[in-house]
């Protein structure tokens, strides 16, 4: 195991919680700080799967395996814990909290984070606020909005990267982020992910997608394929490349004609 | 016991018009039955008279005067007929409501309180499907009647016009659909009264087994009479594991009638279980329509429309009742209410608190097109489990003056205009159920009540 | 020490007003109910005789009525009514000064922040302690320009004229069998009058105290906004906890004039031991506008639903309702709105949590009379549960006799959703702070009309009971 390792996940197996479907077989992944990891596959090949049991959501069962993150056993830990220690979900579908204003929503947070009996001062949190919301050339008024409430699919995603600016994780799972995107609201999401990456060269991030597309924008270290819940690929940029002229089709028959022989 | 009911059947009067509707109106309809029968009518008459009668006093009748709009004492049961199963001999408006239908999985008529005619594909028959009257059926099919009649659905207790029906019920119909058992066409009933001061009781049951499918539809007609009647129907309608079950009754009873029908549905694992009751006519109208989910994965569409003018007034008295897990209801219930007429929603949506993951939603919305008509809606929850998603709406408004002036703009008189607005805000009802025939015979009877209306 | 946190300290995360005062009052009734005990409460109140036959009369009345059988479980009630005391003189003279009440007393409301804030922002106060109001006063500047504002003991005394124009004209003795029992044995609460034209730019506040067990504590106000004029008034309600049952059943009634605006704002935070059966009630003539903000976060057991009789032409209703069941709580609580003239418009937004055994219930009445031509309404109900055991109940009742009304009713019923919770929780938050943040989030639009102090203390209560909801 690499020293610089911030995410190592070993023989990975999950399901969904309320069936026994084995979504992810025997997963292995692992992601160093600064590195940027694309993970591609068609639909229902566990992509998003990996990314909400990573983050713990409740609905998602690990079976086996383990996944360390900075160390510690991710498995063990509780979401809120699994965020406080540096962990970060955008989510594919945002969802709506009416009435609590992101401003709000983000100091809780940031409070959530400090000791018991530690208080957030509010000026500091304010400052902080302003610049990252400057930063990702965001009008002030946005965060006064209730969260995701009302919000275009572009404002949910934008939102996701202001939270992501203000939390500052050590390492990003960005779920579908491209989904449902137009072209311009893509560039500022990814310019967004970007600027933040030149604040925190450590910065990880494991970018889950469909599409080849996002990754014009942000560039990957390693890309890898993942069909019926495991990695069956992994290579340098030209994976995507490669994927995006074949299709997905193309693994499943190479992997027909291997089970074949 | 046996030789109490024995005793008292041998001292029944057996004539007709024993002028009051009392006591031995049951026995004389128990004569003959057999003795089980006997005995729930008198227990069911034994309820009638220990129930007190309802007043407006009561949450449940709130709005509705009964003792006002009926003096059921002074009405009288007719007598169980053989009407010849001959055609010619009905009345003429009987038959242009049944030429109308289009193809049928089978036909039953209703004169009186008395089946006349029925009539069930022979293909549907050799599968063991039955349509028959309910005292054919009595000899028939003992077991499933000892059942099912007037015991889990709408037993006497229910209340006290329920109770006097399951005592003096004088026919019916009886629905058996074996399992797995599809009927490509609707089930038709159509019924006639015609007599003043008198109470027809009839009741319907309805059983579809695992994964059948039938849709049925009960048309109730009569002309204006010059004074009172009853018409009070029971209905019990019972789907089971995955059954699909579509009931529609559409009311067109003249004036001077009070219609009374008391509905309870109910539907077991996986079954869809809709109901549509369509109320034109009749002075007056109550009909209470108790949907229970009773299986997990159980679902009822209920929808409702009516249309009053003159003095009409309707009281449609639903429940929703949420009894076990991932049950799904949605009701929606619409009308319009012209001259003086008056309409009473009562709804509730009742969650119990094992019923999770429930969605129920209920929705009533009233278009007063006279200065005089009234609309009272009361929407009512009683949540009890956690999982649930439920919402409900209500709303009283008048004819949207924009709309009637966009479509003025086009070239319609306001009269047009405002028919147009009233059949799109009542259909929106009907084109949630869409079932052959029945949309175009119930927009043709809005149309021709709208013509005969002040909206001409 | 300051007081406040002495109170913190006396009880942490429960329920922050139980504490005792030992006193020993100059005089009370006998427990329960009788002819005479009404006598000794008209005799020590030195009333005319008119007010004596009212009250007998109310008293006929309140025997002759059933008790309601809709609404909370009020089961226990008859033998609560029995055993409590109606009339608890705590001292000889209502003061205009803290310095002169009883010490005893003055500490107590010392430690529910009452002085402080009358200085910081209230034109004027009212504090009452068990049957009689102690202290009241009112601003110099508000006094010069004509503003009552007095005990209702004092109204009577002082200005019988409008006092008895308006007594009981908004709500007779036989509306309900507990406005019948307030009619019979009323003793404390206010008197306001805002002359034509003023506009009182800060709130009046009453305070109501109970301080002894098995304690029936039955005010009654009467608040007249004159024509044009403008006023806000704030009532806060506590009391210790015992085991035994207290009874609280105020009459409230209000007359707001034409073009005049009025906000009567209600934080009932009773202690779980208590029945709260109040009648509230406005009349709003030509273009005026009532607006109540009721939040009960108390009591045993509560039933109240603030009305708006709109009268005059143009007139308008607003009640915004917040309630909050925990465990053992039921409270039934809605609103009533009834338009009885042309182009008035009203609107119910109302809005419970209900958590543990906790059961809320909305309760409504919005009634259109014929003629009362193009008169708008507008109910919205939302409901949030916040674990299996809760329950939560709707009963709109909607009574249209006018073609050109438009009216409209929604609701609906949620649960705090596992996707919300983990969504926060993603972010850091634990479920208890996540919950808590939700909860906040669904009473915010209600919140954000009260003043910024009660706001605060709002959402520290709803903290307060959200801990060890999870799990």
């Amino acid at each position: 195991m690499s020293d610089d390792a911030i995410l190592t996940i070993e023989a990975l197996k999950a399901d969904v919680a309320a069936e026994e479907l084995g979504i992810l077989k025997a997963l292995d992944l692992q992601v160093c700080k600064g590195e940027v990891h694309a993970i591609m596959g068609p639909n229902g090949s566990g992509k998003s799967t990996l990314a909400k049991v990573l983050m713990g959501h409740p609905g998602y069962r690990p079976t086996s395996g383990r996944a360390l993150f900075d160390g510690s056993d991710l498995l063990a830990m509780e979401p809120h814990d699994r965020a406080r220690a540096g962990m970060f979900l955008a989510f594919q579908y945002p969802v709506e909290v009416p009435g609590v204003s992101i401003a709000n929503f983000l100091r809780t947070s940031m409070q959530s984070r400090l000791k018991e009996g530690d208080d957030l001062d509010l000026f500091d949190f304010q400052d902080l606020l302003l610049d990252r919301m400057k930063l990702l050339e965001m009008e002030p008024s946005f965060a006064e909005r209730s969260v995701n409430d009302g919000f275009s699919g572009g404002e949910k995603k934008r939102n996701e990267i202001l939270q992501m600016a203000v939390l500052k994780p050590k390492l990003v799972l960005m779920d579908e982020t491209d989904s449902g995107l137009d072209i311009d609201a893509l560039k500022v999401v990814a310019s967004g992910v970007n600027t933040l990456r030149q604040e925190d060269p450590d910065m990880a991030i494991v970018l889950i997608t469909h599409y080849q597309r996002i990754l014009d924008y942000i560039t990957p270290d390693v890309v890898h394929v993942m069909v019926d819940g495991r990695i069956v690929r992994s290579g340098g940029p030209e994976v995507a490349l490669w994927l995006e002229e074949e299709g997905y089709a193309s693994w499943r028959e190479a992997e027909e004609q291997a089970a074949a022989i | 016991m046996a030789e109490a009911v024995a005793d008292r059947l041998r001292r029944a009067e057996h004539e007709f018009g024993t002028g009051d509707l009392n006591g031995l109106d049951v026995a004389r309809l128990g004569e003959g039955e057999p003795e089980w029968l006997a005995r729930r009518r008198l227990h069911a008459w034994k309820v009638y008279e220990t129930t007190p009668m309802p007043t407006e006093r009561m949450e449940e009748w709130r709005y509705t005067d009964l003792a006002q709009r009926l003096s059921i004492d002074q009405l009288d049961v007719p007598s169980i007929v053989t009407l010849r199963d001959d055609p010619d001999t009905w009345p003429q408006s009987l038959k242009r409501a049944m030429g109308d239908d289009p193809e049928t999985s089978g036909h039953l008529v209703l004169l009186g309180g008395s089946v006349v005619y029925t009539d069930i594909q022979p293909s549907l028959a050799s599968q063991g499907v039955v349509l028959t009257s309910l005292r054919k059926a009595v000899e028939e099919h003992p077991e499933l009647l000892k059942e099912h009649l007037a015991t889990q659905a709408v037993p006497p207790e229910e209340g006290k016009l329920q109770a006097l029906n399951a005592a003096l019920w004088t026919d019916g119909i009886f629905l058996y659909v074996p399992r797995g058992v599809r009927l490509e066409n609707p089930v038709r009933v159509t019924r006639w009264v015609s007599r003043a001061d008198a109470a027809y009781f009839t009741r319907t049951l309805i059983i579809a087994e695992d994964t059948s499918q039938v849709s049925y539809v009960d048309e109730v007609l009569s002309e204006d009479l010059d004074s009172h009647a009853l018409t009070s129907t029971s209905v019990e309608v019972i789907a089971r594991d995955s059954a699909q079950v579509q009931y529609v009754a559409v009311q067109q009873l003249g004036r001077g009638v009070f219609y009374q029908s008391a509905q309870r549905t109910l539907a077991d694992r996986d079954s869809t279980l809709d109901t549509l009751n369509v109320s034109l006519g009749a002075t007056t109208t109550r009909v209470d329509l108790n949907a229970r989910l009773l299986g997990p994965g159980a679902s009822s569409n209920m929808l409702g429309l009516y249309f009053g003018d003159g003095d009409q007034h309707f009281d449609h008295n639903t429940s929703q009742d949420h009894l076990a897990p991932a049950t799904h209801s949605d009701l929606l219930y619409k009308g319009a209410l012209d001259g003086t007429s008056r309409s009473v929603f009562r709804g509730i949506i009742r969650v119990a608190e094992k019923a999770q993951q429930t969605d129920a939603y209920q929705t009533n919305r009233n278009l007063l097109l006279s200065g005089d008509a009234r609309a009272d809606s009361l929407p009512k929850l009683e949540i009890e489990a956690d999982d649930v998603k439920c919402s409900h709406g209500a709303s009283v408004g008048e004819l949207d003056e924009e709309a009637i002036f966009y479509l003025m703009s086009r070239g319609l008189s306001r009269n047009q205009a405002e028919r147009l607005v009233v059949l799109g805000f009542l259909g929106e009802v009907l084109q949630r159920l869409p079932l052959g025939g029945v949309g175009e015979k119930v927009t043709r009877a809005i149309e021709g009540k709208l013509r005969t209306g002040a909206h001409a | 020490m300051p007081n406040n946190e002495l109170v913190e300290v006396l009880d942490l995360d429960q329920y922050k007003y139980d504490f005792r005062t030992d006193d020993k009052p100059v005089f009370r009734t006998e427990p329960g109910l009788s002819e005479d005990v009404v006598h000794a409460i008209s005799a020590h109140k030195e009333e005319p005789e008119w007010m004596l036959e009212f009250r007998l009369k109310a008293y006929q009345l309140y025997l002759r009525k059933p008790m309601p059988t809709w609404g909370a479980d009020l089961s226990d009630l008859e033998n609560v009514l029995d055993q409590i005391y109606y009339y608890v003189r705590p001292q000889d003279r209502m003061k205009n000064s803290w310095e002169d009440v009883p010490d005893n007393i003055k500490t107590t409301f010392d430690k529910l922040g009452i002085p402080e804030a009358e200085q910081k922002v209230l034109a004027g106060v009212g504090a009452q302690y068990e049957s009689e109001m102690v202290y009241h006063s009112l601003k110099k500047e508000w006094d010069e320009q004509g503003v009552i504002f007095d005990s209702i003991e004092d109204g009577l005394k002082n200005h019988p004229d409008i006092f008895r124009k308006y007594f009981a004209s908004v709500i007779p003795p036989a509306d309900n069998k507990f406005a019948a029992l307030n009619s019979a044995v009323w003793s404390g609460g206010s008197f306001v009058y805002v002359p034509p034209g003023v506009h009182l730019d800060t709130p009046l506040q009453a305070y109501f105290r109970v301080n002894q067990e098995r304690m029936g504590q039955f005010e009654r106000t009467l608040i007249i906004i004159d024509e044009g004029a403008q006023a806000h008034y704030i009532e806060g309600c506590t009391a210790p906890v015992y085991s035994t049952e207290s009874f609280h059943s105020g009459v409230i009634e209000i007359v707001v004039a034409k073009n005049a605006r009025f906000r009567y704002t209600t934080i009932q935070n009773w202690s779980n031991n208590m029945y709260n059966l109040v009648t509230q009630r406005a009349l709003v003539n030509e273009r005026g506008t009532m607006e109540w903000l009721d939040g009960n976060l108390g009591s045993k057991a509560t039933m109240k639903y603030p009305s708006c009789y709109l009268v005059g032409e143009e007139a308008h209703g607003s009640i915004l309702s917040i309630a909050y069941a925990g465990d053992g709580q039921h409270q039934d609580t809605g609103g009533k709105v009834v338009h009885a003239a042309s182009h008035t418009t009203s609107s119910i937004v109302s809005k419970s949590i209900s958590k543990g055994t906790g059961r809320s219930s909305y309760r409504g009445l919005c009634k259109v009379y014929e003629g009362s031509t193009s008169a708008r309404s507008n109910v919205e109900c939302d409901a949030l549960l916040i674990n299996d055991t809760a329950r939560t109940d709707t009963y709109p009742y909607i009574e249209i006799e006018e073609q050109s009304a438009n009216v409209g009713h929604e609701a609906t019923v949620s649960k705090i959703g596992d996707e919300q919770l983990f969504y926060l929780m993603s972010r850091g938050m634990s479920e208890e702070e996540a919950m808590a943040l939700i909860v906040r989030g669904f009473i915010e639009p209600i919140a954000k009309q009260l003043p910024l102090e009660y706001a605060v203390e709002l959402n520290r209560l709803i903290e307060i009971e959200m801990e060890g909801s999870v799990g």
